[in-house]
């Protein structure tokens, strides 16, 4: 992975980018630990949940000020998405957490091994910053405080499912396979479909575009008798 | 007879329950979901709303969607074959879009919730826009005006309307706008030109506009011409949402009017530059308001009604509603507190019960207070589980403590009862503030809300008092029930009340009945008595980006999170103690 990461953070352009990605992807983070924190009945849980979603809030807003200061210094930022992005996540990987339905206990599991995944990835780009001192500072910042995220995180595991804490995690870790293979499933079936109604698109759509464009042509601006004059009382689709 | 309306899979979802031809629920999903304006087929709400009235779904005499699926379907693909071949990178998306779920709306309802398909039934959209306009006013007679960014076709259509309590209705629509010709989205062409978002940031794009002079209206016009016969048409070589069904405006448009702002950079007003936006803001605000008041005023003309009712995304824009009040003819203007799509769910379930099924009018209960209520024994128990001082107050006892707070400048977060239909705070769940401090504002955009610090914030007032402080012209009180209208504050007043008004001197008032809200309109009587003015500052209880709060759970967590002094749910006050909270985080950290 090394040179992938070193790819990534050498162009100034990718990394003024991901840095505001990221601070997106914290600040949903955040907004998913508010909310745990508001469903949860275990006080002691609420309070963790409460700090480490202020934690995140923070890692957004460092993210973010970095980010901009670099984009500052750009001539043309550019988009804010380029296709690829996607393949270097920020710190929940690519899944959302889903507060209101899952277990308390498979809700810790998901935040540790999140966490733990976070930390590893902001260490590795860390160590390709070198020639980004300040980036290097912020993201080794956020690093130690998601260790410390994930070490509460599976403290409170053991507490809330005492014995049953290994069995939550290797479910979670399958259930992220499955998430994974799902989302890759999906999203080849969503290519596929896009190049068959593409194909669709130019072979057989012209004949009716033209007559479609010749409607158009008919049919001017203005006042129209109102559609919903019909005064149609069957409620039907059409 | 019962039946629920439901309006999904556009912008922001919501369910109504009507039984007996009375609302008894309705709620946007965003409000249970925490995703704001959630688009998803509002699963949550329809079981919130049933469970209101302890209904089965089989129970159900009727379910009616919003809008025609199908008639939809047909302009969505009509727009792609007219913009062929430029329509390509589109179509696929489009198609997978629209045949995933929202075309099979019957199909989708009829298995969620296990009712028979026969039991389904559709109206166009602009008639639910309609409906949820006329059919909730206190008016016999009115003429009807909505417009939005689009329905199926229609983007603005012209009406009249007629009931009586024990009678019949009805609902008829004259003329229609189509697409792509739309005020609503060429209004959101600037929203996105602007940096905001579309759908969402149209507050921002009016809020920026006092800051401007309309130096673009020439331009405008030429964008948004006039037809001979007293409608509108786009200059289509300015947008793209025509054909690329997510792009909003064209090259030719930033060859007009310049570069777009960049979403990153905070808008200073202090530069060439932000003045530039402030300046387009100004001219598309100036233009639109022209173009609704020059239809509202023939409409006036074509019926001689007295009362107009307005419903669509568009009616939420205060300051249009106001030119259209003092300027079209009409008396009265009404603008239910969901004039956008959620309200359709509300609108499509009476316009089912009137018309569809033929049932006899029966007049709405005028407020907006039709969601979930307020549990404040939870507050208690997390206020008791987290240490944080708390106490159950007399009535009398609530208000001293509020007023006492707000006057020393606190920031007090009130819940009560019944949450808002709608997108607007309307005194159930909302911010208070002291409206005269103009550093509060500052403070409150940047330290509690986290938005844009241009943004204004809305007072509310007591109705008997409203004209003492705000200049209304004759019906602007019934406009500012739910707060639709943009007026002056009255000159004298504008130093007092510098945290409400605007830079262009005007405010977004809520001008409040006692009956509809009575122990918010306790407390702005108490204020009166000790500050002299029966006014606060009044913002959604909610932070930038987060749907307004619903439960005491989430009232709790956004006082905590936006670092508010009081909390107040019904009979509950919670106050914010600096040094334990401060201790609790050191202990998690
Ligand atoms: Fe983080
Ligand atoms: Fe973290
Ligand atoms: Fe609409």
């Amino acid at each position: 992975m090394y040179p992938v990461h070193w790819l990534v953070w050498i162009d100034p352009h990718r990394r003024a980018r991901k840095l505001l990605q990221f601070a997106e992807v914290e600040a949903d983070g955040a907004r998913d630990l508010f909310r745990a924190a508001e469903v949860v009945q275990d006080p002691i849980l609420r309070r963790r949940f409460f700090a480490h979603a202020r934690d995140e809030v923070r890692h957004a807003s460092l993210f973010r000020t970095r980010g901009l200061a670099l984009r500052r210094r750009l001539d043309r930022p550019g988009p804010d998405h380029v296709l690829g992005d996607g393949l270097l996540p920020g710190e929940r990987g690519f899944d959302r957490l889903n507060v209101e339905a899952e277990s308390m206990s498979a809700l810790l599991a998901f935040i540790h091994l999140s966490e733990r995944a976070a930390s590893h990835s902001f260490a590795a780009y860390g160590a390709v910053l070198g020639h980004d001192p300040e980036t290097r500072a912020v993201i080794q910042q956020i690093a130690r405080d998601e260790e410390g995220h994930m070490r509460y995180s599976r403290v409170e595991l053991s507490r809330v499912a005492p014995g049953q804490a290994n069995r939550a995690l290797w479910a979670s870790r399958l259930r992220r396979l499955w998430r994974a293979y799902v989302r890759t499933a999906l999203v080849m079936a969503d290519m596929i479909a896009r190049l068959i109604l593409t194909l669709l698109y130019f072979l057989l759509l012209p004949p009716f575009a033209l007559l479609a464009r010749r409607a158009a042509r008919k049919e001017p601006p203005g006042w129209h008798i109102c559609n919903a004059c019909r005064n149609d009382r069957t409620g039907g689709q059409y | 007879m019962k039946i629920l309306g439901i309006s999904s899979f556009y912008h922001d979802a919501a369910a109504a329950l009507l039984i007996d031809g009375l609302p008894v629920a309705a709620v946007q999903e965003e409000r249970l979901s925490r995703r704001k304006n959630d688009a998803g087929f509002p699963v949550r709400a329809i079981e919130w709303c049933l469970g209101q009235a302890a209904l089965e779904p089989q129970e159900l005499d009727a379910v009616i969607f919003y809008e025609r699926p199908a008639l939809k379907f047909d302009r969505v693909l009509m727009t792609l074959l007219r913009g062929f071949p430029h329509s390509w990178r589109a179509f696929p998306k489009a198609m997978n879009n629209m045949l995933g779920e929202k075309l099979w709306v019957r199909g989708v309802i009829a298995a969620q919730l296990a009712v028979s398909a026969r039991r389904v039934h559709f109206t166009d959209h602009h008639l639910s826009h309609a409906a949820a306009a006329f059919l909730t006013a206190p008016t016999e007679s009115a003429a009807i005006l909505t417009a939005d960014g689009v329905g199926e076709w229609a983007t603005l259509t012209l009406g009249r309307g007629r009931k009586k309590a024990g009678g019949a209705t009805t609902i008829d629509l004259m003329r229609e706008v189509r697409f792509p010709h739309s005020l609503g989205l060429f209004y959101s062409a600037f929203t996105a030109y602007l940096g905001f978002k579309v759908n969402e940031g149209e507050y921002k794009v009016m809020g920026l506009a006092a800051y401007g002079k309309p130096r673009w209206a020439r331009e405008m016009r030429r964008i948004l011409q006039r037809t001979d016969d007293g409608a509108f048409a786009l200059d289509l070589a300015y947008f793209d949402y025509h054909r690329a069904v997510d792009a909003a405006y064209s090259k030719a448009f930033i060859d007009l009017f310049g570069p777009p702002r960049d979403h990153f950079e905070p808008i200073d007003l202090s530069t060439a530059l932000g003045q530039h936006y402030a300046d387009i803001a100004a001219s598309a605000q100036l233009v639109l308001e022209e173009v609704i008041v020059d239809i509202a005023t023939s409409l006036h003309r074509e019926t001689g009604l007295a009362d107009l009712c307005f419903g669509g995304g568009v009616a939420l824009n205060g300051v249009a509603n106001a030119r259209i009040l003092r300027e079209a003819g009409f008396d009265r203007l009404f603008v239910p507190s969901a004039p956008g799509d959620a309200g359709c769910a509300l609108g499509a379930a009476l316009w089912a019960d009137r018309i569809l099924f033929d049932r006899p009018h029966r007049d709405c209960p005028d407020h907006p207070f039709w969601g979930p209520a307020v549990v404040s024994d939870d507050l208690a128990r997390l206020a008791a589980e987290d240490g944080f001082p708390f106490a159950r107050l007399s009535a009398a006892e609530r208000i001293d403590q509020v007023v006492e707070a707000i006057a020393s400048g606190e920031i007090v977060g009130w819940m009560e009862g019944a949450t808002e239909f709608g997108p607007r705070a309307l005194g159930h769940r909302s911010i208070l503030a002291d409206p005269g401090n103009a550093a509060m504002r500052a403070w409150l955009n940047r330290d509690i809300k986290f938005r844009e610090s241009f943004r204004p914030f809305a007072p509310v007032v007591p109705a008997d008092q409203a004209e003492t402080y705000f200049e209304l012209p004759p019906g602007g009180a019934r406009l500012g029930r739910f707060m639709s209208g943009v007026f002056p504050v009255r000159p004298q007043w504008r130093g007092k009340l510098a945290a409400v008004t605007h830079v262009d001197g005007t405010a977004r008032v809520q001008v409040l009945d006692r009956g509809m809200a009575p122990g918010l309109h306790a407390l702005l009587i108490a204020y009166g008595q000790r500050r002299g003015m029966p006014i606060l500052l009044n913002t959604s209880f909610n932070l930038a980006g987060d749907p307004i709060v619903t439960s005491v759970a989430e009232g709790y967590s956004t006082f905590r999170r936006a670092g508010m002094d009081m909390l107040v749910a019904d009979d509950v006050m919670v106050r914010r103690q600096r040094a334990r909270q401060e201790h609790v985080l050191e202990e998690v950290a």
